[in-house]
């Protein structure tokens, strides 16, 4: 009866190994709300295209991810939604100092020319920036 | 070896591969998955079909088969048996294995009956034990070395070494047993028996499903995983002796119970945990199924006849299991897969790499998930390896860390059919405390 109640106790030992590992919220997804600023990693460039993301999906009533992941399909809302908030980034970015003014300007205007997927994979070079 | 304990043998070799068929085709699952484009529910009726013909011709043989020659019943089912697992062998259409698979379970009822009396109690109890625990793991190690079809090619010279054993045997006398209508003292026992069966489905068929489909093992190193369980429940039949009869029996389902559980919380794609779970899944078959077995098989209800029940109800437990355990997660996996998409998604964006690979690689993301199946884990080698993960320690990182969250997606999405093959454990720990009397004398 020994072996039993320690296989037993075995067992509860592991579940709650389990628990200590997280099993609670195992596969949970907590998807940031876009709409609250934070802090964001990486180079300018990087900074600016996942606030501009942010700023996106909160016109647009979605997260970030679910934004990035319909990315494979346009549509006009969608597309001035990301123009739009790519914008207000590199507002910020300028306010912040990280963009020195004499960019800014050009940036804006490639934001609103250049087509949409290059703009999100941050496919810019100087030579976009100051045109042909 | 004598004579007779050759044929002996024979008729243990396939019984074991009878009570093997229940399970060792779930290896070879994801590639029958694969090579007919089916759901999880199509592929489960491969296992569903072979339990579901079992239990039907065993159930109804309860009231025919003393009437007939053991050795008669017993050549029938191998004759039919072996013509079937040819058939299945050579499918081309998931229909087609699936009929195939029926008669093969028809076949198996009838040589399971027939059995009994042909060998002992004992040898077909043990034969059965060691095939129903070995099935997976031997068609892990076939599907990998060849392909799906030599579990069945592997079967066929066995069933033909049955057959000469059903030509050379000699009825034994007391195998003609006539009409005894007492089998209403084993109904407890195999009711135990049928919920303790269901509960394996849990450790079996879903767990095979989770390391190979979802945690991307391969058959073979799927086969070493669950191996874990028929050699606990082997080391658990020495504990099972020496404890007193219920303690065996309803400790024994509460453990296969616990054990469920402990699979259904897996916290990741942690293969040290489910091996855990898995030995005391084990331990707990090898404790209750003896003494379930005693109880079930009853001498003076008939031998052949209780037998006959038995194999019909253990059969029956696996199809219900598996009737509600198949649609549940098929119908669990596809949002499991939106929400391992997302998850992705945000691990990527938030990944220490460059914007220029990181938001190309999570669109690529979605024709990944497109592409894969239900509850598999998409190909992400290629949308990585475009940009050079293959060199780049940071990239490679990424990647890992984001399969490391599909997989706990997915692996998540198991867990209400892990928790409905623990109740399968628990109402049978639950039924041996009612009935504890007529379980043990």
């Amino acid at each position: 009866m020994r072996v039993l109640a320690a296989l037993f106790l075995a067992a509860a030992v592991l579940v709650g190994v389990e628990f200590a590992k997280g099993a609670a919220h195992t596969g949970d997804v907590h998807l940031a709300d876009p709409c609250q600023a934070r802090p964001f990693q990486g180079d300018v460039l990087q900074r600016v295209v996942l606030a501009g993301l942010d700023h996106a999906a909160c016109r647009l009533h979605t997260s970030r991810e679910e934004l990035v992941l319909s990315l494979g399909t346009t549509s006009k809302r969608k597309e001035a939604a990301l123009r739009a908030g790519l914008l207000r980034a590199v507002d910020e970015a300028e306010r912040r100092g990280e963009i020195p003014g004499l960019l800014a300007g050009p940036i804006r205007e490639l934001i609103r020319t250049a087509p949409i997927n290059k703009l999100i994979s941050g496919g810019i070079s100087l030579a976009d920036l100051f045109g042909p | 070896m004598s004579a007779r304990s050759l044929l002996v043998a024979l008729v243990a070799a396939i019984v074991a591969i009878a009570f093997a068929d229940s399970s060792i085709v779930v290896l070879g699952l994801p590639q029958l998955y694969t090579r007919f484009e089916t759901s999880i529910t199509g592929v489960s009726w491969v296992v569903t079909s072979y339990n579901a013909a079992v239990a039907v011709t065993a159930l109804a043989l309860v009231f025919l088969v003393h009437r007939f020659r053991p050795r008669f019943v017993f050549g029938a089912g191998v004759l039919l048996f072996l013509a079937a697992t040819i058939a299945c062998a050579v499918a081309q259409s998931l229909w087609f294995l699936i009929a195939a698979r029926s008669v093969q379970g028809a076949g198996a009822g009838l040589l399971l009956a027939g059995a009994l009396p042909l060998a002992s109690a004992r040898v077909w109890t043990l034969a059965g034990t060691f095939g129903a625990a070995l099935g997976p793991a031997l068609g892990g190690v076939l599907t990998q070395l060849f392909d799906w079809r030599a579990i069945f090619v592997a079967q066929a010279p066995v069933a033909a070494a049955g057959l000469y054993a059903a030509f050379r045997s000699e009825d034994e006398t007391t195998a003609r047993e006539g009409w005894r209508p007492s089998l209403a003292r084993t109904l407890p026992a195999n009711a135990c028996i049928g919920l303790v069966f269901g509960a394996l489905v849990g450790a079996l068929f879903l767990a095979v499903l989770l390391v190979i489909v979802a945690w991307q093992y391969s058959p073979i190193g799927g086969a070493l995983i669950v191996s874990v369980l028929p050699a606990a429940a082997l080391a658990a039949r020495t504990l099972a002796s020496r404890l007193p009869g219920l303690a065996a029996i309803s400790g024994g389902a509460a453990l296969l119970g616990a054990g469920l559980v402990a699979l259904a919380l897996l916290p990741s794609a942690s293969v040290v945990i489910a091996m855990c779970a898995l030995a005391l899944c084990g331990a707990g078959l090898g404790l209750a199924v003896p003494g379930l077995s005693n109880a079930a098989l009853d001498p003076g209800a008939g031998l052949t006849r209780s037998g006959t029940l038995t194999i019909g109800i253990r059969h029956l437990g696996l199809v219900a299991a598996i009737a509600s355990i198949a649609p549940l997660l098929a119908s669990d996996l596809p949002p499991a897969g939106d929400r391992a998409q997302l998850k992705a998604t945000q691990v990527l964006l938030d990944a220490p790499i460059g914007i220029t690979d990181k938001v190309p690689i999570a669109v690529d993301l979605r024709g990944a998930f497109d592409k894969a199946k239900d509850g598999e884990i998409p190909d992400l080698a290629e949308p990585f390896d475009a940009r050079g993960a293959r060199s780049d320690a940071k990239l490679a990182a990424a990647r890992d860390d984001l399969v490391a969250a599909i997989e706990e997606s997915i692996t998540r999405a198991f867990r209400p059919d892990f928790f409905l093959a623990a109740g399968f454990g628990a109402a049978a720990a639950l039924l041996a405390a009612l009935v504890r009397r007529r379980l043990v004398t």
